[in-house]
């Protein structure tokens, strides 16, 4: 009996050690709780010096499960920032998985004033109040700073008729559903409203587009395979089946070309004559009432992490671009994009605020 | 560089002493990780990737790549012990293992999943290191109406895996089918049945409703008849030595299985879970004696092991090979190999041999590990069974509720747990099966989103599944496999009347 409880006691602590990331979490969580008297004090005490630090361990969330973007960015930057010596307080990830950041979202409105909670972001955040997914967006959060940007990329098999993006919307104004797009998002999310914007701004009849929504990879395999006609996606995701000549990529939604080998040879479509441009921010947030001592500390940390040479090397390998915004910036952008996204999904019956 | 080259480069990255160590640590961390319930490989990687920047990244993904297998190895443990599935895709290893466990068989049914899982494992990374190149081209043939098909050809055996009434099994079916469609609907970004909660937007994880119908569900039967000693009193471990009978019946399931996991594996989306499900309900059919399917049956248990660990390797065929994740353990890998400045993709093969070849050779080191590291541990673990049954149940309880947590850490969750034991308890006093549930509830949210996706693209005209090859043979094979049962109870029948 004896052996048999040792070697339970065994598995017990190797089940918490796999869980160990979601644990130390869970209790940093509890002590930004316990500590939250102290922090209010704190904080206006620091309010007199005109500088704040922070007090405690900080908590960052990804509103996303392990391993995707949030999750990944969030991890990264909590890296570099303690390792690098950039804030000194350990930064603990929390996941707070579901309904495409909702749960997060609503989990972080409940710590308002709380500067130890931090999270991170991006286009969803305008984009899934807009479909009444979620009863918070960017308005209820303070935007601190961005620091990422991707870009998306339309792409289409290689032996497809359509040699550019010009082509391909020639036909689409004749007849908008004779081409079937494929992402991996549902409608009136990123992969839909990106092609969307650059099908408007072309003139062709948006509300005809045929989309399909096809999660776990099904994207670019329906595009291999012929089930589908223009995958609309990250240009991450189609960089490789470019450079070995499976897909053809007709345009990327960036202003400028992309650096980088393979990636400098796709066209813009702005080079194409169509004037529009879909980024794909990424960047944190603190909760409502933060006071502008807190915000220009991590303002500042932030941009440290942007500039810090393992940051750079972290982007290289994601394939992400450096776009840091400061936080007044960042708002201003992230309401004109907001009123940009609102009008599209109108036009689409999809808007549901 | 030539396949032989190549391989031979893989065995002398995976034959290294580091390739070893890493092999090790990660096939003992994947075990573990797969014996708790809720605790699966797509976490425990994610945690793992901040850990190994900067790390040798060959040795990195030999590591995580043994997590990933050595988890649906040891998933079955508590599958067949506990009736709690310790991953998804070791969920239909409980329909047989658990009770052979409760027979007295503890043993046995663990030393068969055990060489299940390494067969189907070996079998599979041969035909990897053989055909992935070649394969690849599998993978993306698969398009919506193929895949409806597929999951039709996975439907049409409901009515085979009841036992007793039919009529009850499609019951349990179509209400596994309505919990399926909960959440919001990819084709066009609608809640559905959420009842206005954002907890429900994501639909209902797989291992909720598993854990539920399974393990609390039993627990709850086991409390009920406590009277009864010969309810869940397993005693007896039974000895490890499988006979010579019994080698020889899981002959057939092993072989055949793990080909048929493989390819499962390989095709985007499908994955272990179906894989296990799929081989289960293939060999009832083929079987001779069909009713000894859930009630501790050799075949029973050795198909969906041999082709759970099968369809693992198969899952690395298109990341390997054209850098597609197929699921979401593959995903959050392909993750790990971008953060080790890796691109996995139609060029890996040529631009980086070592880590392609190396990982292939690690899995066939790692299975035999897996095997070595298993079987002197089975009479450990089966003892498990022979703790006081209050405490047994205790521990059941707990663990369920610790690995739901685990996945989502979200309370509400763990209501719904509670939620669908109260089901699994009601189905099972009522005898409703619950295998029907969870097949149709795996396969339907699949199913219905293929359809839509074909629709879709056909323009709303119904022919677009006929016109393909792929999904004319499975739809063909759907109807044969629905009409053929029919047809046996009918003559039946006749010779009885």
């Amino acid at each position: 009996m004896k052996k048999f409880l040792a070697i339970l006691l065994f598995v017990f602590l190797l089940g918490f050690l796999a869980a160990c990331g979601g644990e130390d979490n869970e209790e940093s969580q509890k002590d930004s709780d316990s500590n939250e008297e102290n922090t209010e004090e704190s904080s206006e005490g620091s309010a007199e010096g005109g500088e704040w630090t922070p007090e405690q361990n900080i908590e960052m969330v990804a509103p996303a499960g392990a391993g995707g973007g949030w999750d990944t960015t969030a991890r990264m930057a909590a890296k570099v920032l303690n390792e690098e010596g950039i804030i000194e307080e350990s930064i603990g990830v929390v996941n707070k998985e579901g309904a495409g950041g909702a749960i997060g979202w609503s989990y972080i409105a409940n710590q308002e004033g709380d500067p130890h909670s931090l999270f991170v972001s991006s286009s969803p955040i305008l984009l899934v109040p807009l479909s009444g997914q979620s009863d918070h967006g960017h308005e209820d959060f303070t935007p601190i700073a961005n620091v990422i940007a991707d870009y998306g990329a339309f792409a289409v098999r290689e032996d497809a008729e359509w040699e550019n993006l010009s082509e391909l919307f020639e036909q689409m104004k004749e007849d908008p559903s004779s081409v079937t797009v494929v992402g991996t998002s549902s409608p009136g999310s990123m992969d839909h409203i990106q092609f969307v914007r650059f099908a408007k701004a072309a003139g062709v009849d948006i509300t005809k587009i045929k989309y399909v929504s096809a999660p776990d990879a099904g994207g670019i395999t329906q595009v291999l395979n012929g089930s589908a006609d223009v995958f609309s996606t990250g240009v991450g995701e189609v960089v490789e089946q470019a450079r070995a000549g499976e897909i053809r990529v007709l345009a990327v939604t960036s202003e400028e070309r992309l650096e980088g080998e393979t990636l400098s040879e796709f066209p813009t479509a702005k080079e194409q004559g169509i004037d529009e441009k879909f980024i794909n921010w990424r960047g944190f947030f603190g909760p409502a009432g933060m006071t502008d001592e807190q915000v220009a500390y991590y303002e500042q940390k932030f941009k440290e992490l942007s500039e810090s040479d393992a940051f750079a090397e972290i982007r290289t390998n994601y394939g992400w671009n450096e776009m840091y915004m400061g936080s007044e910036e960042y708002k201003n952008f992230l309401d004109e994009e907001k009123e940009n996204l609102k009008g599209l999904l109108e036009e689409l019956d999809l808007l549901n605020e | 560089m030539g396949a032989l080259e190549g391989i031979a480069t893989g065995f002398q990255v995976a034959l290294s002493l580091e390739g070893i160590m890493f092999v090790l640590i990660g096939v003992f961390v994947g075990t573990f990780i797969g014996m708790l319930p809720g605790l699966g490989p797509i976490s425990a990687i994610a945690i793992m990737i901040p850990i190994t920047y900067g790390m040798d990244p060959t040795m990195a993904l030999v590591m995580m790549a043994g997590v990933y297998y050595g988890a649906v190895f040891g998933g079955s443990t508590s599958s067949i012990l506990l009736n709690a599935p310790g991953i998804s895709g070791t969920v239909a290893s409980a329909f047989d293992g658990y009770p052979m466990a409760q027979q007295g068989k503890a043993g046995k049914a663990l030393a068969i999943a055990a060489i299940s899982s390494f067969v189907g494992g070996t079998i599979s990374v041969v035909l990897l290191m053989i055909f992935a190149p070649m394969l690849a081209s599998v993978a993306i043939s698969f398009g919506p109406p193929a895949y409806f098909a597929l999951m039709l050809l996975g439907l049409s055996a409901i009515a085979s895996l009841s036992e007793g009434s039919t009529i009850k099994a499609m019951i349990s079916a179509v209400v596994g089918f309505m919990i399926a469609t909960i959440g919001i609907d990819p084709q066009t970004g609608t809640a559905r049945f959420n009842f206005g909660s954002a907890n429900l937007l994501d639909g209902i994880d797989f291992l909720v409703i598993a854990l539920g119908l399974f393990a609390i569900a039993e627990v709850c039967y086991l409390i009920m008849n406590r009277a009864k000693k010969s309810v869940g009193s397993a005693k007896e471990i039974g000895s490890l030595r499988l006979s010579k009978d019994d080698m020889k019946e899981m002959s057939g399931p092993v072989g055949r299985q793990s080909f048929l996991g493989f390819i499962l594996g390989i095709l985007p989306g499908a994955g272990a879970t179906i894989a296990s499900f799929i081989s289960y309900i293939t060999e009832k059919k083929i079987a001779k004696n069909p009713d000894e399917f859930g009630k501790g049956s050799v075949k029973g248990l050795a198909a969906p092991e041999a082709s759970n660990n099968a369809a693992t390797s198969g899952a690395f065929v298109p990341l390997l090979s054209l850098g597609i994740p197929g699921s979401g353990t593959t995903a959050v890998m392909l993750g790990a190999f971008l953060v080790l400045g890796l691109q996995p993709g139609p060029m890996m093969m040529t631009d980086r041999p070592e880590v392609f070849w190396g990982i292939i050779a690690s899995m066939y080191i790692g299975n035999i590990f897996l095997l070595i590291l298993n079987l002197p541990l089975i009479p450990y673990i089966a003892r498990l069974l022979t703790i006081p049954r209050p405490m047994l149940i205790s521990l059941v309880i707990m663990f369920s509720f610790i690995g739901v947590y685990a996945i989502s850490f979200s309370v509400f969750d763990l209501y719904l747990l509670l939620a669908f034991g109260v089901l699994g308890l009601l189905m099972r006093m009522f005898a409703f099966p619950a295998p029907p549930f969870i097949l149709a509830f795996i396969l339907g949210g699949m199913m219905e989103q293929s359809f839509r996706q074909s629709m879709t693209i056909s323009g709303g005209n119904i022919s677009i599944f006929f016109q393909n090859n792929i999904s004319l043979v499975l739809i063909i094979l759907s109807v044969l496999s629905f009409i053929f049962p029919i047809i046996k109870t009918i003559r039946t029948k006749k010779k009885e009347a």
